[in-house]
Order: structure tokens, then sequence, then C-alpha cells
């Protein structure tokens, strides 16, 4: 064994105590990465296997071959097909059966009254197909739908809504339907597809209730022939099919299937994940540089000795990088262990909360052994190589010197870079925000002023203490001082240790300024373009939720409370080229309801073949009152309409508007996402809300909300993003504070002869305690102070370039209950971090610090 | 008035016995040891390496606890007393000047001056100290970083926070070990000249009999016991009895 390595591993034994933190950093990070990263590839082969098993009866699928995507979603609408088809495939030689699927959103009430799912995961109703082998749910319980009102439900969203076989409850299509469940059933063996609610309906039920004219399906399921395989199944269907619908094999059909979920879902979510652990891993730099530059600090005697014995700048270095590897790969190694351990056990776990989550073995790719490993061995030891270099140049004659005031840090040079480097970044954000409207430029600006901001630090540190501990020295006397002045003996140190928390309260700032401002926006939207009273809606998010009934806003009209009652539907076509979301409405309640802004045209005769069109969409094709322009319905029928009015606000209102007359040819499963409810002169919102609510409970019982509740509501997703987000940054803020506690513990040993000093001169334990506490309440404050500033910038920049970059206008805004928030937490992560290191300095015996050499 | 105070007792040890360790490698640093420190007299301690001079002190100032017999500061018993109560007696009632790293790095003199004052909160007397920080000549250095000073004035800083809180008894363990000797001259004419003028008690451990010439009385001991006092002593004494107790007879 070489020399350096020897001395590394000696090192390393006798004070495993000091690395006890870097470990645990790295350990940490990397665990994080390696369970997110096994996570998403189990879940990945997990769907794949559910789908493979539940459509392996299914050989081809036959569909329309177009599908119209508007932005944001994933799987377009396509246009559904004649199910007069099936009869004709079945004729085809090579057929075992064929069978409609007819598809539609349905929400099933549970026994509570509450609509069961809807916040994310589709609920879905379709037609009971008989043929179990074409069907991927199998019946569990019961057995299949056989008269109208009967259906079968997926075991999952039974238990979920604590309905029983027997039980006769609502089915939101969105039409309230009185159903009787006769059957559970399973999905791949499984409750359900993940969180996803299944209905199934006799077909006449299905073509009914999901469907805007009998006799069409979104696809149709064949099954081959004993012999006659996928490939060829479809080459011998392709021939007889019509023109515009094609067909492709069962395989292909489950591939897309978990695709879709891959890039609606679990990309996301994989993304997300990875995202935390890159911040997680860089606060983790911070520590582990901190504690390999304070290591190599106290021994400056150790290094200058052997520099004097003969060991050249190489060999010193070396050892330290040596250390610093072996403590990379162990804690690497284990970190992944402990990842694996983590995706294992959120496996067991997610059963447990409802999520089926399929049995199969836990799916460990190469990436998933060998990134972790290597990202956790390459911060370890590039964070360690600036301490290493600093340990190979110490001078052999180092003076053998008292730990004092350490000024390092705060040179000229680096409060002049620091000052450039943010300037520059603050230019590059406004110019990026303000002048010329640029995501990349104000993401480039953004990291800069956190480079800056690490920059800066130690240069900072020192005023900052200085003034956020000023109150310190009056509350608690010398106790406060001597915590202060200890706070401000190493400014790179402090600077360092703080920079950890920094980012990690930087990013929890900048999500809950962002969140903020998101509701905010909201808020403003509804209040600016919602002139209604009440608003009648289905809460959901993502793609759950069926909407709401068409029959729900001429019901409310009719009550005598009433002024207006206009419901908002939904329909998609492809304008100029790109799929488009339409607003289908009654126009002329539209703007009665709405405040569209500056109305240009006449709304009322829109008629058959009338649109109206947001100013903005209208520039952007060249589009005048009065010109034509041409829509492409699902259908596949295309039909030129005529611009009649042009408008401001597209908020709540959307881009297109279409009268409900223009969209019934073309129609699917009818919904309207929003009724607005405005009251006659004098009638209070109290009573209306009341009348609105009884007629509500006919129609599936949607929630009714004052324009100030449904503003709320329409912000109910960001909270459930903001505490994911807190709860992943979490592991970035234990992390940090891991550094603290290091940091003070190797403080709190290089000054042991000082503390027994002042326990000599009689400060008591609980001073000496108090005095670790308060250094270390300090720096955090200043990490957090930093962080709250870097983090409410960061985020003031992402809302002003998300309003240049988007459509929508973005309001900001500064939540200050929840800052203060996070800025009591940064303080408390701050004096939890001290109370090891203080309970040690305490422990220590007088006699022995004041003998230590 | 020396009489008169030498008749109370500021420290003192009866049947002081410290073992270290346990079993075969248990060592008696002290052995059954009984002195007094006089009030307002300047005692030195003194004895070959190894004669558990040091551990006197510890013993005596509450920084170590005995394995049995008794240490009393003025009338209080130190083994009836618990860490804390132990802690705030050494803030109180004693002082101490180190043989090195005596000043807390980040307090300036005036501030490690008056710390034991400021541990306990109270503002001490302003005049006493104001009389002091004349006494030891760093009035022009109040505001300095410990840094910024010479070992000894390092040394009289130390010895101005000793008496900052006129304690009933100061404790100084080689105090001029780490000083060239006319620092370490300045040092000791100090020491001596508070006893004198103020009518403080100093008890110092030296093994430098020039150093222990400046005390009114020297206690020797040996092998853990106290084996002779001697006073008004002068250095070439002190060296002709240390000379006999390194040679044992």
């Amino acid at each position: 064994m070489n020399a350096s390595v020897r001395l590394s591993l000696a090192s390393l034994r006798a004070h495993r105590r000091r690395f006890a933190g870097t470990f645990l950093a790295v350990f940490l990070g990397v665990a994080f990465l390696a369970g997110t990263l096994v996570m998403g590839d189990t879940l990945r082969a997990s769907f794949d296997s559910l789908f493979g098993n539940a459509t392996s009866g299914t050989d081809a699928v036959v569909r329309s071959a177009d599908a119209i995507t508007t932005p944001g979603e994933a799987q377009g609408v396509r246009q559904p097909v004649d199910t007069a088809l099936v009869r004709k495939l079945e004729a085809v030689p090579g057929v075992a059966a064929a069978a409609p699927n007819i598809q539609g959103a349905g929400q099933l009430v549970g026994a509570n009254g509450k609509p069961i799912g809807g916040q994310g995961p589709p609920t879905l109703a379709g037609n009971w197909i008989t043929d179990p082998e074409l069907n991927p749910y199998r019946l569990a319980e019961g057995r299949a739908p056989r008269a109208s009102g009967e259906v079968v439900v997926n075991r999952g969203a039974a238990e979920k809504g604590g309905l029983h076989l027997g039980d006769t409850t609502t089915l939101r299509t969105p039409d309230p339907v009185r159903v009787t469940i006769v059957g559970l059933a399973t999905f791949g063996g499984e409750d359900g597809m993940a969180q996803v609610t299944f209905t199934g309906m006799t077909r006449s039920d299905a073509e009914k209730y999901l469907t805007a004219r009998p006799g069409q399906a979104a696809s149709i399921q064949v099954r081959a022939a004993p012999g006659v395989s996928q490939r060829d199944l479809v080459d011998r269907l392709t021939p007889v099919l019509p023109k515009g619908v094609e067909a492709i094999t069962g395989q292909e059909s489950a591939q897309e299937n978990t695709d879709a979920i891959s890039a609606r879902f679990l990309s996301v979510f994989t993304a997300l994940l990875l995202v935390f652990s890159g911040v997680a891993l860089l606060v983790a730099t911070f520590s582990i540089h901190n504690t390999f530059a304070i290591v190599v600090a106290q021994r400056t005697r150790e290094n200058a000795l052997l520099r004097a014995l003969g060991a050249a700048r190489r060999q010193v270095a070396a050892s330290t990088l040596a250390e610093a590897t072996v403590v990379a790969v162990t804690a690497s190694a284990a970190g992944l262990a402990g990842g694996i351990g983590i995706a294992a056990g959120l496996q067991a776990l997610f059963p447990a909360i409802g999520f089926p989550f399929p049995d199969g073995n836990l799916v460990i790719g190469a990436l998933s052994l060998l990134l972790p490993l290597a990202v956790g061995i390459v911060v370890c030891v590039a964070s360690a190589l600036m301490p290493a270099v600093r340990a190979g140049r110490t001078a052999p004659l180092a003076a053998l010197r008292e730990t004092s005031v350490d000024t390092s840090g705060a040179s000229r040079t680096r409060a002049v870079t620091g000052a450039g480097l943010l300037a520059l970044a603050v230019s590059l954000t406004l110019t990026g925000v303000l002048l010329s409207p640029s995501l990349w430029l104000a993401g480039c600006g953004a990291a800069l002023a956190l480079a800056a901001f690490v920059v800066l630090g130690p240069v900072a540190s020192t005023t900052a203490v200085r003034l956020l501990g000023a109150p310190l020295d009056r509350l608690r006397g010398v106790t406060g001082g001597l915590a202060r002045r200890n706070a401000l003996r190493s400014p790179k140190r402090t600077a360092a240790t703080a920079s950890a928390l920094m980012i990690g309260v930087a990013v929890v700032s900048l999500f809950t300024v962002f969140g903020a401002s998101l509701k905010a926006t909201m808020d403003q939207t509804v209040s600016r373009s919602f002139a209604g009273d009440v608003a009648v809606s289905t809460p959901s998010f993502g793609a759950g939720g069926s909407g709401l009934s068409p029959a729900l806003a001429p019901a409310v009209q009719r009550l005598p409370d009433v002024e207006t009652a206009v419901g908002l539907g939904r329909g998609v076509a492809e304008v100029d080229g790109r799929g488009r979301a339409l607003t289908v409405t009654d126009p002329a309640a539209l703007a009665r309801t709405f405040d569209l802004g500056d109305v240009q045209g006449d709304l009322r005769t829109l008629g058959t073949d009338g649109i109206a069109i947001t100013r903005k969409e209208a520039d952007r094709q060249d589009l005048t009152l009065g010109a034509t322009t041409r829509l492409t319905f699902t259908d596949g029928s295309t039909k030129p309409f005529t611009v009649r009015a042009l408008y401001d606000q597209s908020e709540l209102a959307g881009d297109y508007v279409i009268t409900r007359a223009a969209w019934a040819p073309h129609r699917t499963q009818d919904a309207d996402t929003l009724v607005a409810v405005t009251f006659r002169d004098g009638v209070s919102t109290a009573d209306g809300r009341a009348a609105v609510e009884k007629v509500a409970a006919h129609y599936g019982n949607p929630d009714v909300q004052t324009r100030s509740e449904y503003a709320q509501s329409s912000a109910g997703g960001i909270d459930m993003m903001l505490t994911l987000v807190y709860a992943l940054l979490a592991l970035a803020v234990v992390i940090a504070l891991l550094g603290i506690a290091n940091t003070l513990t190797l403080a709190v040993h290089e000054r042991t002869r000082e503390l027994g000093l002042l326990r000599a001169v009689g400060q008591t334990r609980a001073q000496l305690r108090a005095m670790v506490r308060w250094e270390s309440v300090l720096v955090a404050a200043f990490g957090t102070a930093g962080g709250l500033g870097l983090g409410a910038f960061l985020g003031w920049v992402l809302v002003k370039a998300s309003d240049g970059a988007s459509d929508s206008a973005f309001a900001f805004a500064l939540p200050p209950a929840r800052l203060a928030v996070v800025a009591l937490v940064g303080l408390t992560a701050g004096a939890l971090a001290g109370l090891r290191p203080a309970r040690r300095a305490a422990r220590m015996d007088v006699l022995r610090a004041i003998a230590t050499e | 008035m020396t009489t008169m105070t030498a008749a109370r007792t500021a420290a003192r040890v009866v049947d002081a016995v410290k073992v270290y360790g346990a079993g075969d490698t248990a060592v008696r640093a002290l052995d059954g040891v009984c002195v007094d420190f006089p009030a307002g007299r300047f005692t030195a301690i003194m004895g070959p390496s190894g004669s558990g001079k040091s551990t006197l002190m510890h013993c005596a100032a509450g920084l170590d606890t005995l394995t049995s017999g008794s240490a009393w500061i003025g009338g209080t018993d130190l083994s009836s007393l618990d860490d804390r109560r132990l802690t705030l007696l050494r803030r109180d009632r004693v002082g101490f000047v180190f043989q090195a790293f005596n000043l807390v790095p980040t307090l300036t003199v005036a501030e490690n001056i008056t710390l034991p004052l400021d541990l306990a909160g109270t503002r001490g007397d302003q005049e006493w100290i104001d009389a002091l920080i004349d006494v030891v000549g760093l009035r022009d250095r109040l505001h300095h970083r410990p840094a910024e000073l010479s070992g000894g004035q390092q040394q009289r800083v130390a010895v101005a926070r000793a008496f900052a809180g006129r304690p009933d008894v100061v404790f100084a363990d080689e105090p001029t070990g780490n000083l060239d000797s006319r620092s370490g001259e300045e040092v000791l004419g100090l020491l001596g000249r508070t006893v004198r003028h103020t009518a403080r008690t100093v008890v110092m451990v030296t093994h430098d009999p020039v150093a222990a010439a400046h005390a009114d009385e020297v206690v020797f001991l040996a092998d853990g016991r106290l084996v002779d006092r001697m006073e008004s002593p002068t250095p070439e004494r002190i060296l002709d009895r240390m000379k006999a107790l390194e040679v044992p007879s």
C-alpha cells in the first residue's frame, strides 16, 4: 500500500466521527437518486406487464386513424368508428371475435355522496365487453350487466367509495344515471389500472349515455383465431377497413397506453424527483466541501510535519483525496443500497395507501446502478478537490498557531468578482424578463444569481451575522455575544455552511412564491372575467371527472331567482392546422356573465356557421371581422366559419367560441365544465345559492361555489403540488442541517482549549450549550435570509418569464405568512442542528480541555 | 494588617488523596496532603515533575475532584458542590492564570478582563477594574484582540482577569512558563504587588526557583506528599531544597 493511502486510512479510522456528516450527506443524496430511478423503472415495467396481462386477449385494435391533439394533452381525441363495422370484421377469415369498445367519462358517486377519484387519473365508463378474452377487465365477483342500469365496477373504485355488490348509486356521465352494482372487476389481476376508475355498463346503456349517437364506438377490439398472429390479423383486416380507419396490433395498442401513462404521469413524476435529488446533492456538495476544508485546516500542523519530513505536495494532496474517495465510495454504495431499499419500501407502501402496485420484482437497470454511484463519487471527490490542493500547499514551516480569527474570504477580489457576477445576473434576468422575454436568458441569469450569492457569501456573512446577531448581545448577554463572534470567526466557513441551507430555503421560497403567484393569477382571472354570482363545477384535476350535464344550465335558468345561467362546454377542432380547444356555449349569455373585454362585432349572431375569436388569435392568423376560417372536427368533416365577433379576455372563456348548434353535428360525449349563474337584482347570494344547489342535486350533486370559493378551488391543485414539493425539499433541508451540525462539531473540537478556559473561569454548562446553539441559529439565520431573498427574486423571475412566454397574464404575489413559516423552519433547523454539538461541547471535561495540545 | 488577614485561610485541603486509574495501574498523585493557603499571601507550590503539584492546585481550585479528603475555598467544602455550583464558585470566588491560552481570541482585552463578571451578568466594581487596568499597564490596549498582543501582555491581561471579580483566591499554573525572563519577571512582580497592595491571595504552581522566590512562602511537594514549607524564600535556598528533593536520601 502506498504511503498516502496508508496515511488517509489511518486518519479516517482516527476521525470517523468527523466524516459521519459527509457520509450521511452523500448517502442521502445517492439514496434519493437511486430510489427515484429504481422506482421509475419498476413502475414503468409494472404498467407494461399490467397492460400486457389485461389486454393479452386482444390481438388487434381497429380505430380511426387521425387524432386531434390540443396543446397540453398527451393523447388526442379520435373520431369514433361505426359499430356496423363489427359484423364486417367478424366475417374476415382468421377473426375469432370482435367487439366494440365504447368509452367515455363517467364518475361514480360514493356511498357518502362524494364523487370517487377525479384528482388526476381518469374516471372512465364504457360498455362491458361480453367476450372475456377481449375485455381487459375480469369479473372477480358478481356477474356481468344484463339489464339497463346494471354495472360492473373495478374493485379499487368500489372500495374507495364504500360501495358493495347490490348497492345503487349515481354515475355522472355527466347526466346522472342511477346504477346498480352487479359485479366487481379486476384489471390485469389488480384491483384497478392504478387509480383509474372504470364502470362497465350494457352496450345499449353505453351507447345511450357515452356517445352522441348510437352505433359509435371508440374502437373495435378483435381476437384472432388460433394460428393467426397479431401481424397476420392486422394484414387481413386492413383491406376491409373504410378510409380513415386503421388497425394496429394488440401489442402496439398496449405499448401506446403504457407510453401515454409514462408521458403523462411517470416522466413528470420521475423528472420532478430527479430535480429534487439534484438540489439535495448540490446542498450536499457544500457540506462535504466544508467538512474537508475544516479537516485540512485542523491538520495544518500534521501536514506541515509531513512536508518537513519530505512528503511532496502531491502526496499530501493525494492523501486527502484518498480519504475523500474512501468516504465517497462507501457512502455511495450504502446510498445505492438505501435507495433500492426505499424503492422496495414504497412498493410495499403503495398498496397500503390504496394505490394498486403489481407485485413483480424491483427493476434495477444498469443506469440506476451506475448513475447514482458515479454521481455520489464525483460529487464527493470534486467537493474535496480544493481542500486537498490547499492541504498540499501547506508550507513545511507552517506556524504552530493558535486558532483565532480568520479573515480570509472577505478579500476585495471576492467582493468585486461577486458584485460583478451579481450585476451581470441581474441585468441578464431583467433583460430576459422585461426587455426581450426569454426563458433561456432568465434561466441563465437565475443560475448566475445563485453563483453570485455563493461567491458573495463570505463577504456578506460578516455584515449579515453582525446585523442578525445584534439583538443577541442585548438579549443573551455575553453568551449571545460570544455566539455572534464565533459565527464571525471564519466568514468563509460560515458562508459555506449557510450556503447549503440557503440553497434549500431558496428553492422552497421559489416554489412558495410561484405557487402563491399562480393562486393570485387564478384569483385575478376569476375576479376580472367572471361576472356571475355563483359557479357550478365538479372540482377535478388532470384527466379525472366527468364534467356537468348540459341539461343543468337550462334547468338552473328556469329558476325564478336566476337572471342568466350559462354552461361552458368544451369542444375540439383543428384550426389553422393546429388542435384547438373550443368553448361551446350560448355566446349571448356568455357575454352577460363573463367580462370579455372590448367586444367587436355581435356575439348574438354567431348561428351555426359563425365563430368568435380573441383578438390575439385573430391577429396571429390574420383574421378580421367577416373573414372565414376552416375548422376540421374529429369526425373528419371540415366546415368554414365566419368570424362574427372579436373579444379581448380569454382566461375563462377560451380563445374560440362557437354555439351549441354549430357544435351539435360534431359532438361526442357532451359535458359542460362550468355553469356560471347570475341572480336577479334583490336575490341574496345565500338564497340564490340554495336554490341552485337544490337543482344541482338532481344532476349528480356538483359543487355550487361563490366567486371566491370558485377561485380558491381552481387553485386547489397548486396546494397539492406545493405539499409534495415541500415534502421532497425536506431532504435538502435535512442535509443542510447535517452540514451545520457537522461544521459546528468540528468547530467545537477545534476550540476545545478555549471552551475549557471558558468553563474554568465560570461559564456554566447551560451557558456553553446556549452559546453553541445560538451560533448555529445565527448561521442558519444567515442562510435563511439569503435563501428567502434569492428565492423571492427567482420566484419573481419565473413568474415574469412565464408571463412573457405564455399567452395568459401571470400575477406576482409574495405570501408573507408562508414565507414567515419558511423563515421559522430555517431558524428551527439551525436550533436543531446546534443541539448535538452543544451537548457534546458541554460534556467536555474542563481539565482535559485545558490540557489539550 | 498582614498579621490580621493571615489569620484567615483562603483555601485549604485536608487529607487530600487523588488516585488516577485503578488496580495495578493506579497512580496516587496526592497521598494525604494537608495544606492551607492563608488569605492575603502569595504562596508558591514547588516540586519535581510528577510530584503532584498541578493536581493539588486543580483540586484546591475546584477544577478536579479528590478521591478522598476535602478541599475548601473559604468556608465552602468543594466536595459538597455539584458541577453547576462548582462552576459558579469558580466564576465568583476564584481567579485563574494558566500557562498559555488564557484568553478568548474573539474577545477584546477589555472584554477578556470582565469575562467572569459578564458570565455572571454583573457589572462588577468599575473603580477596582479601572485601577487593575492601570496596574497591569494595558490601558492603551483595551480594544485590541489577544492575537495582537505579545505573550507577556497576554499574561498580564490574564492576571487582570483573574483579579477582576475580587476573588477569594487566584490560582496561577506556571504563569511564566511560556515567557522570556523579562516578561516573566513583569508578570511575577505584578502578582506580588497585587497581593501586597490589595490584600489578595495568590497560589502559584511553578518549577522555577526564581519565580517561586517572588512568593511569601513556598510549599514543597514530593511523591504526592507535602515535604516542607519555606518562609521568605530566595532562589538559592529554593534551589538547594529542590536538589535535596530530587536526590532521595
